[in-house]
């Protein structure tokens, strides 16, 4: 059991050697590899979930692994688990498995695809598995590089500005993250996150010309931009639309669904617990923030012309959210942020998946093209399968009771109300615009007569119906019964909240 | 005095064979020179000397420092870390400019004649600890240069490069010179050990009068590391020259100038005088300037051994952040960088070399779709490019993440911020030609010639460190932190 997450980790690496030695000629041989490999990952981070003991809130020392890898700075390979990592090893694992299915229609490239996307899949796991900092930084920063080409290659029209855009943004956000973690180092003489955690840099003060500047302020904000452009906060996510737009939809999934919670679990995992009075400080810049990015993601996405690019605004909405629940530091707050970028990966993901599918029809995702005509209409009558997925996926987004996304909001609303009830009220507003746009979206989409450019589309097929059903169930349990959720993260976020409190 | 003279020359065995070497290399020239089939005995005979030079400063490794010759040469881990990386360097010259078409055939000879002795003094200038030793070191680096600059004898433009070479390098050794005399005339000593025992022992006033001597002393470094405002010439020397000389230029002259930099800063400059903080105000503006200027320069050029040029320039700012913490992590951190930079920059050059012999320049769309036809090469050209921009797990991030370790240490965190902000800028340039090369459909579908078997394995034998040290950086750590700068 205590080499579990290594398994996990490379699991995936394995998959990449295994894609390399298959000839290139062997597509279909490439993609079976790459499902089962992705199956057997999935049925590992299950294992995992099973064996996970919800009573304990730190890290789970059945599963830990440490090796030394860098004497001279100390620097150890050293993986963990808790129960803020662990939703997301699951989503992981989840939705990397759905999306080797959805990627099932790719033919340029195959072989190079599937190696890239597996690495990828590794390098996520890495960053939510690592316990020491600098073993996160190179995951972080690994994972640009199987997403630069994926983006690049088997992207949209314009895919090369936005495979250089998301990566110059990334690598400058950890560019910053590099030298506050190498300052850590000079101070507290480890990169172990456990070790550096629990607020023990708080009198710390650093002189540059002569100003006295407090350590710990001035190092969270390097690492609060680090993670913000990964999730991204305003004014950081000009990347986001480029890079979804011309993403192929299971990239766009994987962004969606995995990468932006690599933000929000920064500062769960780094930030917050490393400067917890630094955090409580910037608390209320962190819960105005949010509710920018909720209400300002949610009127970009009204505007949009592009389905694709309304549920990309939608997610800058989404992770508003999951800011606000974050800043608000209260026990429903906190698990309510943590839920919703659980929940957030599976309703965004279906929605990215279901464009996928549209897109594969239609060759196109105008809502209104740029003419002015109708790109889409009737298709609920042309497609009623497709329909009823959609619907669910839509309703998950938007929050509505019954599914998942409601749960999710409704603590972090929860939470929120006790510390910024004006911030709360006024978020309450991204809600009912959100629901405009999804709404009003999709009576443009699925009502009305049937296009003629419509009514050559079939409905979802049965490989469709297959990835797809794994999401729907997910939205509509977690909705009903969060309970499998909440009680894996609930020990550890209030370990978080304890810690937090004392500042 | 004789004795001890022979005494030292024990210590002085790589210079002597390496020196051999040339003499040599010039023996067999002169007189076998006409024959097609005694060319394989001349790179032969070049690359034992070589070899043997190589294993003398491999055994030295382990040896107590040593100063020789009356104080005026140090043998130390330093020094020899730095010449190995040198002597590779050349050694990997040597062989492009035997496979390179950009060398007429006839003066190939020529080339190799001349990086050894490049070398010669660059390796004098690694150890020199002494101001007419530096001031030879530097010469015996830089007339050599100016030679093979100008190699392309019916180009305009290399003669071109040769000549702005000399005029650049004339003017900076008179600088050099001037501020070295006076120093003398001031301190009375040509020895840096006795340099830093007098400068502990003036009042500011004195040091404030020394001062520009040193700046005047500094151009003549600082021109031969091509860091900014002395930077001019690299450009077009860099792109006027054939490929194989600008690879050697940007390795070899560098390291050692690099290497002479440390150890003036560390011998004079380690304790905290009022000199001591102005030449390290002076070598942290000039760093940050110098990454900054050449990563924006980079941005724009067309050819991709200008914008390779221009990156050196860069990394050359980032290698003098090791000599601007003065202290022992920092000159390990220097080696560190060398190491991997040497191996990185080859890399780059032979693909470059290869492709540029193919197609008579090296414009990035000359790369396009070289994914589809050598697979291979451009795989490991993205490895590089990722490498010198600073992406984990590979070397080029692990070698600025010492130098990033040393420079916060000593809490310079904005200097940090200038060499972080730099490696994403040059990420944009080094991606473009990652994007030519695999985004972008090729133009032509004949081969390169160039990436026959052989030349394809030794470019994969180079990149192997590139990708073992990304991951496995601890045992060449103790490596370059354990061959330390010698003060007493």
């Amino acid at each position: 059991m205590h080499n579990l997450l290594n398994w996990i980790l490379w699991m995936p690496m394995l998959g990449v050697l295994g894609v390399l030695l298959i000839p290139r000629s062997k597509t279909t041989m490439v993609k079976y590899w790459s499902l089962v490999n992705t199956i057997i990952t999935f049925g590992l981070t299950l294992v995992l979930y099973a064996n996970f003991d919800t009573s304990v809130g730190a890290m789970q020392d059945v599963f830990n692994v440490s090796y030394p890898w860098i004497a001279q700075f100390n620097i150890f390979y050293k993986l963990g688990v808790d129960g803020i990592s662990l939703p997301m090893i699951v989503l992981t694992g989840l939705l990397f498995f759905i999306c080797v299915l959805s990627s099932w229609t790719i033919e340029k490239q195959v072989k190079g695809y599937f190696a890239l996307f597996l690495f990828l899949q590794a390098s996520v796991f890495g960053v939510f598995l690592s316990l020491d900092f600098f073993l996160f930084y190179v995951f972080w920063e690994v994972m640009l590089i199987p997403m630069f080409f994926l983006i690049g290659i088997w992207g949209g029209e314009n895919r090369e500005y936005a495979a250089i855009k998301f990566f110059l943004y990334t690598f400058f956000g950890s560019i910053l993250m590099l030298i506050g973690m190498v300052a850590l180092y000079y101070v507290a003489g480890t990169f172990d996150i456990l070790a550096l955690s629990g607020g023990k840099f708080i009198d710390k003060e650093l002189e540059m010309f002569g100003i006295i500047l407090p350590f710990a302020k001035l190092f969270f904000v390097f690492m609060f931009i680090g993670f913000a452009i990964k999730v991204p906060v305003f004014p950081f996510h000009t990347w986001l639309p480029h890079a979804h737009v011309q993403a192929p939809t299971a990239i766009s999934v994987i962004l969606a669904g995995v990468l932006l919670k690599m933000g929000t679990y920064g500062f769960l995992r780094i930030a917050f617990p490393i400067f917890p009075s630094a955090s409580v400080y910037f608390a209320d810049a962190i819960a105005v923030l949010g509710l920018v990015n909720a209400i300002y993601g949610a009127f970009c996405a009204m505007a949009q012309d592009d389905v694709k690019k309304l549920v990309a605004y939608s997610s800058v909405s989404h992770m508003g959210f999951v800011m606000m629940g974050l800043a608000a530091m209260t026990t429903a707050g906190m698990n309510g942020a943590v839920l919703q970028m659980f929940n957030h990966g599976t309703s965004t993901a279906m929605m990215f998946l279901l464009i996928g599918i549209l897109y594969e029809r239609s060759h196109h995702r105008w809502i209104v093209r740029p003419d002015g005509t109708r790109g889409f209409g009737g298709l609920y009558t042309q497609l009623p399968k497709f329909s009823i997925i959609f619907i669910i996926a839509m309703f998950a987004s938007m929050g509505l009771p019954g599914l998942s996304g409601f749960i999710s909001e409704a603590l972090i609303f929860l939470g929120l109300y006790k510390v910024y009830p004006t911030i709360t009220l006024m978020s309450l507003m991204a809600l009912l615009i959100g629901a405009a746009y999804l709404l009003w979206m999709f009576k443009r989409m699925f009502f009305g007569e049937v296009l003629e450019s419509c009514k050559k589309y079939t409905d979802v097929n049965a490989r469709e119906i297959f990835y797809m059903l794994p999401l729907c169930v997910a939205v509509i349990v977690f909705g009903i019964h969060p309970a499998p959720v909440l009680n894996v993260m609930k020990a550890s976020v209030g370990n978080l909240i304890d810690l937090l409190s004392k500042f | 005095m004789y004795l001890k003279y022979l005494a030292s020359i024990g210590h002085y065995i790589p210079e002597l064979l390496a020196t051999l070497t040339m003499v040599g290399l010039i023996l067999i020239e002169a007189t076998f020179g006409r024959k097609k089939e005694s060319r394989f005995w001349f790179y032969f005979a070049g690359i034992m000397g070589l070899i043997a030079t190589l294993s003398a400063l491999i055994s030295g490794l382990g040896n107590e420092s040593v100063r020789v010759f009356t104080n005026s040469v140090t043998i130390d881990g330093f020094s020899t870390l730095a010449k190995i990386i040198m002597v590779l360097g050349t050694m990997a010259c040597i062989y492009l400019s035997m496979v390179s078409k950009d060398i007429e055939e006839s003066i190939k000879p020529e080339y190799s004649i001349l990086a050894v002795g490049v070398m010669v003094g660059g390796m004098l200038l690694a150890s020199a600890s002494n101001m007419l030793i530096f001031y030879i070191g530097i010469e015996t680096l830089s007339i050599l240069s100016y030679a093979m600059a100008s190699f392309k004898k019916t180009d305009d433009r290399s003669s071109e490069a040769g000549l702005k070479y000399a005029l650049y390098g004339g003017v900076s050794a008179g600088i050099m010179l001037f501020g070295m005399s006076h120093i003398f005339g001031t301190l009375g000593t040509i020895h840096f050990v006795e340099m830093a025992d007098k400068i502990s022992g003036l009042d500011s006033i004195q040091l404030a009068i020394l001062l520009p001597s040193f700046l005047l002393f500094f151009v003549g470094v600082g021109y031969k590391i091509a860091c900014v405002p002395f930077h001019m010439w690299a450009p077009d020397v860099y792109e006027g020259s054939p490929v194989p000389v600008t690879t050697f230029f940007s390795i070899v002259p560098k390291i050692a100038g690099m290497a002479a930099i440390i150890r003036l800063t560390m011998e004079l400059f380690s304790t905290a005088t009022p000199l001591s903080i102005a030449w390290i105000g002076l070598l942290s503006m000039v760093a940050a300037i110098t990454m900054t200027v050449g990563n924006v320069a980079a941005i724009g050029q067309r050819s991709v051994k200008r914008m390779l040029a221009y990156s050196s320039i860069s990394h050359a700012g980032v290698m003098l952040l090791g000599a601007v913490v003065a202290n022992e992590a920092g000159a390990s951190s220097i080696l560190f960088y060398g190491v991997n930079y040497l191996f990185m920059t080859l890399v780059a050059f032979y693909i470059v070399s290869f492709v540029q012999d193919k197609y008579g320049n090296d414009h990035f769309e000359r790369f396009n779709g070289l994914i589809k036809s050598h697979p291979l090469m451009a795989i490991l050209m993205t490895i590089v490019m990722f490498s010198l921009s600073g992406i984990p797990p590979l070397s080029g991030f692990v070698a600025k993440f010492n130098i990033f370790a040393a420079v916060v240490e000593k809490k310079y965190y904005v200097l940090a911020l200038i060499a972080g902000v730099n490696s994403v800028i040059s990420l944009y340039y080094y991606s473009k030609i990652v994007r030519f090369m695999i985004f972008k459909d090729s133009e032509s579908d004949t081969p390169v010639m160039g990436f026959t078997y052989r030349n394809q394995f030794i470019i994969a034998v180079m990149a192997l460190p590139i990708l073992i040290f990304g991951l496995f950086w601890s045992d060449l750590m103790s490596l370059t932190s354990g061959a330390k700068v010698f003060i007493n």
